[in-house]
């Protein structure tokens, strides 16, 4: 018995093991460091004999600059995540219950913003905001990021609508429920786990896009990669390291709090 | 199609098509000309700024450095993703599991700006690396606004995105046929080389695109790693805005970049179908 257990254990042998786990050291590598540097009392060093300081966060949230951008990001993601939702939503509906002529190509064509680089979509919305004399700022990022995220708004819902039973919306037609009661009461709340996967993705990469905003900022309206960026360019002191450790917080609340509401496996099976 | 199914489609088809509207409308502003010195442009169309390109001795060099580092970048990519993709499908170690997928939507969440700055204090020339190196009395080594520092940034930004692709469609290929290799006495090796891997192929080349279309697009790590010193068609595309605010030719370039895309894209489509055909034709 306790043979067989050990090579079950073992079918991945220990090089691949510890090949993947050089990998993942990898990919973790730069956060520590970006903890550590903002905590560093010295703006040149990243280990100083001087010990550790909270005074980068405390510059972090008193530059007017940053604070005005981490409100344009957050109300940005915010809306971008309603809005990206509020639109999905119905699309879902046609992607995975209806049949008609051109639905495939809608479905790719849907995934065209996700495709084109950054860089392209800012500088096309930048010269096209420039002609129509609407002028960078607030809402066309809000637009801009409402179009980039919306395919990513619409793979988990369209995975999570594909594995529901529709006849279970269809029993409740039967008993005597409109179509709009019958998707309201019995499918909407099994598309939880979609809406949270989605609204996860829009909200975080609305927060953290920078090769389409940085077009869009205005010397009024910044967000905060675009000031993060410009402060890192003239000034450069751990106070962006600050910043960094404080969305890096965010993201692990942000994964336990997806592990809490639906589990890792299930979001992931969704993206 | 019926008139529910047009409602419901509506609000993302006008999303669509703006997005298409602004694309094209860019596309247009690349048939003009910018007025010298100034940043009006103006008709009749011509193509004039298709012309300066194709002698333009720096935009060929940042297509083919765009080429060679999105190709470098895969391929490493794809050696260092496997394995952990691999630990993460096959591993029966529920802890190892889990602390690996939390760790890669961390990092996977934690952003991009907030990994490029890590990998100027790293890399830079005051930066860990170079600390460590002055400490022990050696000279400083040029690890920032070179490749090697795109590379590595664009490496770290894009592995994430390639296991959690990879690891969904390995888990799908039932352990079981390659404990039946292995009961029927072939190596861990051999099983996987004959088994798992042409099982995992489709997989393979869906993560492998994603991440080809990544590197070559990735703007960020470029711009703030490679110092001006590694032009690649995002950075080239910037420049023109922010330096000479010449949109007309940014518009250009962006044209030729998309088109690289699309012919780059549709290369990646064959060569998975070619795949797909090979593997399920011995499958079955």
């Amino acid at each position: 018995m306790r043979r067989a257990v050990i090579d079950h254990a073992r079918s991945v042998s220990p090089a691949v093991t510890a090949l993947g786990l050089v990998t993942l050291g990898f990919v973790l590598l730069p956060l520590p460091f970006i903890v550590l540097y903002a905590l560093s009392r010295n703006s040149y060093a990243l280990f100083s004999s001087q010990g550790f300081t909270l005074q980068w966060f405390q510059r972090f949230f008193e530059n007017d600059r940053f604070m005005a951008a981490l409100q344009n990001s957050l109300a940005v993601s915010v809306i971008t995540t309603v809005a990206a939702l509020i639109i999905a939503a119905p699309t879902v509906i046609v992607a995975v219950r209806h049949r008609f002529r051109g639905r495939d190509l809608m479905m790719a064509l849907i995934s065209a913003p996700l495709l084109v680089p950054g860089v392209i979509t800012g500088t096309a919305a930048l010269s096209f905001v420039a002609q129509t004399g609407v002028g960078p700022g607030f809402w066309p990022i809000t637009v801009a990021m409402i179009c980039f995220t919306l395919p990513l708004v619409l793979r988990p819902l369209v995975a999570n609508l594909s594995g529901l039973d529709s006849d279970l919306e269809k029993a409740a037609r039967n008993l005597g429920a409109s179509p709009l009661a019958a998707f309201w009461t019995v499918t909407m709340p099994q598309l939880a786990p979609g809406l949270v996967a989605g609204g996860t993705f829009a909200f975080v990469e609305a927060m953290d896009n920078f090769s389409i905003t940085v077009f869009l900022t205005s010397i009024t309206t910044t967000t905060l990669p675009v000031e993060a960026y410009s402060y890192i360019r003239d000034i450069d002191d751990p106070t962006v390291a600050a910043m960094a450790t404080l969305l890096i917080l965010m993201s692990v609340g942000v994964v336990f709090a997806i592990e809490w509401l639906l589990g890792l496996d299930r979001f992931l099976d969704m993206s | 199609m019926s008139r529910a199914t047009f409602l419901l489609a509506l609000p993302a088809m006008s999303v669509l098509a703006l997005f298409l509207i602004v694309l094209l409308s860019f596309a247009s502003v690349s048939l003009m000309v910018v007025d010298p010195g100034g940043a009006v442009f103006h008709g009749p169309p011509t193509l004039t700024n298709y012309g300066k390109l194709l002698v333009s001795e720096g935009a060929w060099r940042a297509v083919l450095t765009t080429l060679r580092l999105s190709s470098e970048i895969t391929v490493l990519t794809v050696l260092f993703g496997y394995p952990l993709a691999r630990v993460l499908a096959r591993s029966h170690s529920r802890t190892l599991r889990r602390v690996i997928l939390f760790c890669l939507v961390a990092t996977f969440l934690s952003g991009g700006v907030t990994r490029a700055y890590a990998w100027l204090i790293i890399l830079g020339n005051q930066g860990l690396i170079n600390q460590g190196l002055r400490a022990v009395g050696l000279p400083r080594a040029a690890l920032i606004n070179n490749e090697f520092a795109v590379i590595v940034s664009v490496l770290n930004f894009v592995l994430p995105f390639f296991v959690l692709t990879l690891f969904g469609a390995l888990r799908t290929i039932p352990e079981t046929l390659e404990h039946a290799a292995r009961n029927l006495g072939a190596s861990r090796w051999r099983s996987f080389v004959t088994v798992t891997l042409p099982l995992s192929l489709p997989g393979l080349a869906a993560a492998t695109s994603l991440c080809f279309a990544l590197s070559l697009g990735a703007f960020l790590f470029p711009q703030m790693l490679g110092g001006g010193r590694v032009q690649v068609l995002a950075t080239a595309i910037y420049d023109r805005i922010q330096a000479s605010y010449d949109v007309p030719s940014a518009a250009a370039l962006a044209v030729l970049f998309l088109l690289l895309l699309l012919l780059m894209l549709a290369v990646v489509g064959c060569i998975r179908r070619l795949v797909a055909i090979r593997f399920a034709g011995e499958a079955t």
